[in-house]
Parts: C-alpha cells; structure tokens; sequence
C-alpha cells in the first residue's frame, strides 16, 4: 500500500519542472526520497544552484503536487544540497535530449 | 535560507536604465558630446554621466539586487531600500545633467544644481552600498567578494565625483580645484574599472556557472583575478592621490594600474575558459553566446589598448578606446545577462506560484532565441563599427553606428517586453489557471 502511494506521489511529482532544464524533478535525479507513515509524506530533493531564487517554487510545487495525491495528510519537504546534485542523475533519454557531455 | 526571494524592484531598475541607454543614444545619433566637441566638455559629461549613471549603474544595481542574495544564499538586508535609491539617482543625475548643461550654457548656469546633484547620487548610491554591501558582508564567498571590491571602489568614485560637483560650483577650495584639474582619470578608472568592471565579472562567474550547469571558478583562481583587479584600482585611486598631492604627474601611477588591469583582463579570461570548458549543458543559449561576444569586445579593448600606447596614441584615441569598453565590454554583458534575467524572473513571477497544480512552461519557451539574435548582432556590429569610426576620426559616420545601435537595442528591448507579457508563450500553456501576466515595471509584492 505504501509503495503505491510512493509511486503515485513520484507520478505526480512530473508536473513540477526545473524552469531552466524543462523537465520534470522526477526525470532530472532532483527527489532523493520519499517517505511515507500513516499518510504523512516526507521529500527529500534538491536543485541544480543553492540561492536560485526557482528553490522556493520548487519546494511548494512539490508540496502542491504531492498533497494532491488520495491518501496524503500532510508534505514534509526537506531541501538538501548534500550531496550536491550532478547529471549523472537524469534519466539518460533526458540527458541526451539536453545535450549533457556524456561523462557527465 | 537556501533559496533567494524575487527583488521587486530589480525590473524598474532596468526599465530605467534602458530608457537612460536610449538618451545616450540618442544625444549620439544628434552628434552631442565626443566625438563631436572634446572628452572633457560639458556636452560630453552629459553624456558619459547618462551612460555610466543612468544606463550602466542602475542596470548594474537592479541586478545586483537580485543576485547578492543568490550569491551569498542571504536574503537582502533591506528590500525596501531599493525603490528609495532609485529615485535618489535619478533625481540625483538629473539634477547632475541639469548643472553639465548649465556648465555649457545650454541652460542658465545653476551650478548649485551639480552640488546638489551630487548630495542626491552619494545618498542613493550610499542605500545601495550599505543595502548590497551588509548582504555580501555576512558572507563574503567567491564572486560577493568582487562585488564587494566594486561596492568600494563606487564609493571612491563618487567620493570624487562629489568632489568635482562641488569644485564646478566653486565651494571646494583650492583642493577641491586641484582635484579636479587632475583626478579625472582616477574618477573614471575607478568607476569603469573598479564598480563596473569588478562587479560585472564577479556577477558573471556565477551567472555563467548557473546557466551552463559549470562548476564554479576555484576560490584561488578567482581571488587571483581580483586581487590583481583590486590593486590595479587601489594603485591608481590611492597612488595617483598620492601623485596629484605630491605634484608627480600621474604617468607612472597610471602606468602600474594599465599592466595590472591587462594582467586582471587575461587572468579573467583564463577563468572563464574554465568556465565554458567545465560546463555540462554542451548548447549554448542566445544569452550566454552574446555574453561570448562582450568577452571577444574586453579582449579588443585591451588589445586596442596596448596598441595605442605602443604607437603613442592612447590619449589621442582614449575615446575609441572607453567607448569600446562601455559598449562592448559592459554594455553588450549587461544587455546579454538582462535579456535572460528578465526571462527567469517573468518565469518565476508568473509560473513559480502554480508550480505542482498545473503544466507549466520552460523558461526557453517565453523567449524566441532565433529572432532575437539579430538584434544583438546588429547591436555589437554597430558597436564595433563605431570603435573603427572614432579611431578613423570619422564623427558622421560614428553617428551612423550610433543609429545602427539604437536600432539593435530597440529590437532588443521589443524582445523583453514580448517576454514580460508572455507573448511568446503557446497559448495553451500561456495562463493556465492562477497564473496572471507579471507587471512590466515591477514584481508583484
């Protein structure tokens, strides 16, 4: 049941974009993990640059998209920058369409 | 805090320093000021005041605004010291233009309105130092520190231009007299080099770093530049000070301050090679190409530089020389850096507080790239070909390159305004529910 609801918060979570990369935070290695007990939601994720002015966007559209979700009582968003994010973590048909340096 | 606020205010600071850009322009095309009469008349101050003032600086401080607070992830010490500011410098250098104008006798001669002038510009400049300067203090990591290096060179700047306001006037003695038979060059090496240049290029290192995903510079790579940069001003401001009291001449002075400011030029381009060959998105976009372009302009400039004082020209040519630096250098990054901040800023404004609800647009899809890319281009040819007219002594066809800018810089501006409203945006991502077009001048509260 809990994995469900994880993969439900995860397919929701594609609404929300990078504004720079344009695409969605699932797709691009931001979450790092979710975390779920008793229909509290806790994300863990991150951005490309600490200060970008985009984090607070990102932070409560994450918190919008998951709250959205059947069965979500409350979204504990956790921004973290350790470790930092690289592109290592977007899913290779992204990274290629963003023409990312392959050893990247 | 790990992420930085939208400034309010960084749009009026640039709507306002592109309609000052359009006044320089503008007194160009009508043939006022260099290189129609000399460097130092009182229709040349006007317009070097216009641009360095009311073009460059406010572009300059409305950035700053927004980016201090990024690159010290600190919010700003006080938001609501911006608005202030701004309406200080420009009363401040309108009074100023107003008192140059008396000075040529295309007004009657207040000069009290220079005086004047110059109290209003030290209290607006004085709010945004002490507003950015208590920002960068708290945490002064890589590029803050050459912003804090240019915040101090701003104040040695109009520290001597409050000087000369008050000699024109005649209320600073014989010092004040002194000072500004001599100190010119200190003025505007100082303001050029010191506030502008240095803070262009520590705004740059992280801009660059930002928008192509590149690591950022290496604290010593970075603080090696600076302090050649740092010195170069210090040699020239203190030193040439030093020079006027002691009646030296200010050759060798500004001699020591020429080959530092080369050895800042290469080293800075040695960090930005970095920069570009670091950075993980391979494509380049439109901002980051013409940012290329202003690097290729700082290149020339020095070289030009160097050129002219090899054959012994360089006083001859020392307009050629600055407006290359202004145009090119300066004028073409800030341009290039605007045309993507106002594109980040009007993606957040309108699509950052429906993020999560809705799709929402990319940031590359409220601006069209391809057809912006002519204006720039017509804007650096222009600039170029108006280098080339003032080392010819060609003033007609200078206003010709004049007109040609004004061109390019009319289509640029087209462009971010197409961008503010949206315009480009397909329509079926344009307003999706509980998003509403930004103000032009202002980000909402």
């Amino acid at each position: 049941m809990t994995n469900q609801v994880i993969d439900r918060i995860r397919d929701a979570l594609r609404v929300v974009i990078d504004p720079e990369l344009g695409h969605n935070i699932i797709d691009l290695g931001f979450v790092y993990d979710i975390s779920v007990i008793d229909g509290a939601v806790r994300i863990v994720m991150t951005a490309t640059t600490p200060g970008c002015p985009a984090i607070r966007f990102l932070e409560e559209g994450a918190a919008n998209a998951a709250a959205r979700v059947p069965g979500v009582r409350s979204v504990d968003i956790v921004m973290t920058f350790d470790p930092p994010w690289t592109p290592s973590r977007i899913e290779p048909v992204v990274r290629a369409s963003l023409g990312f340096a392959a050893v990247n | 805090m790990i992420g930085a606020s939208i400034s309010r205010w960084t749009m009026s600071y640039f709507a306002a320093a592109l309609a000052w850009l359009f006044v320089a322009l503008a007194l160009m095309v009508a043939g006022l000021g260099f290189p129609a009469v000399h460097l130092a008349s009182p229709d040349t101050l006007v317009l070097v005041h216009v641009v360095c003032i009311g073009w460059l600086s406010l572009a300059m401080c409305g950035a700053l605004f927004q980016f201090v607070p990024v690159l010290v992830a600190r919010p700003l010490f006080s938001e609501k010291w911006a608005l202030p500011a701004l309406g200080l410098l420009t009363a401040g250098l309108v009074s100023l233009l107003a008192g140059f104008l008396g000075l040529g006798g295309r007004l009657p001669a207040w000069l009290w309105l220079l005086p004047l002038g110059a109290v209003l510009l030290v209290g607006g400049f004085g709010l945004v130092v002490v507003d950015l300067g208590l920002t960068a203090w708290l945490r002064p990591v890589g590029p803050a520190r050459f912003v804090l290096v240019g915040l101090a060179s701003l104040c040695a700047t109009i520290a001597f231009g409050a000087m000369f306001a008050f000699a024109h006037a005649g209320w600073a003695g014989s010092i004040g007299e002194t000072i500004l038979a001599n100190g010119v060059p200190l003025h505007a090496i100082g303001g050029l080099g010191g506030w502008l240049t240095l803070t262009a290029m520590g705004v740059s290192y992280r801009l660059l770093s930002m928008f192509m995903l590149s690591p950022d510079v290496d604290d010593r790579k970075s603080n090696m530049t600076l302090a050649a940069g740092a010195l170069a001003i210090a040699v020239a401001v203190v030193g040439g000070i030093v020079a006027i009291w002691l009646a030296f001449g200010l050759n060798v002075v500004l001699s020591i301050a020429a080959v530092l400011g080369l050895a800042t030029a290469a080293l800075y381009g040695r960090d930005l090679i970095g920069i570009f060959s670091g950075r993980k998105r391979r494509q380049l976009e439109l901002n980051t190409r013409m940012a290329v372009l202003s690097f290729v302009s700082l290149a020339a400039a020095a070289f030009l530089g160097v050129v002219l004082v090899l054959t012994g020209t360089f006083a001859a040519h020392v307009g050629a020389f600055a407006f290359l630096a202004v145009f090119g250098w300066l004028s073409g990054l800030v341009l290039a850096k605007l045309y993507k901040i106002v594109a980040f800023l009007t993606w957040l404004e309108a699509y950052g507080p429906v993020m999560g609800r809705t799709p929402t647009p990319r940031v590359q899809d409220l601006v069209a790239e391809e057809r912006a890319s002519k204006w720039f281009v017509i804007y650096y040819v222009a600039v170029w070909l108006g280098t080339l007219t003032l080392v010819a002594g060609q003033p007609s066809a200078f206003r010709a390159a004049a007109a040609m800018m004004t061109i390019g810089l009319a289509g640029i501006v087209r462009e971010v305004i197409r961008t503010r409203r949206l315009a480009d945006v397909a329509g079926s991502l344009r307003l999706p529910d509980g998003a509403c077009t930004p103000c032009l001048l202002c980000a909402r509260a």
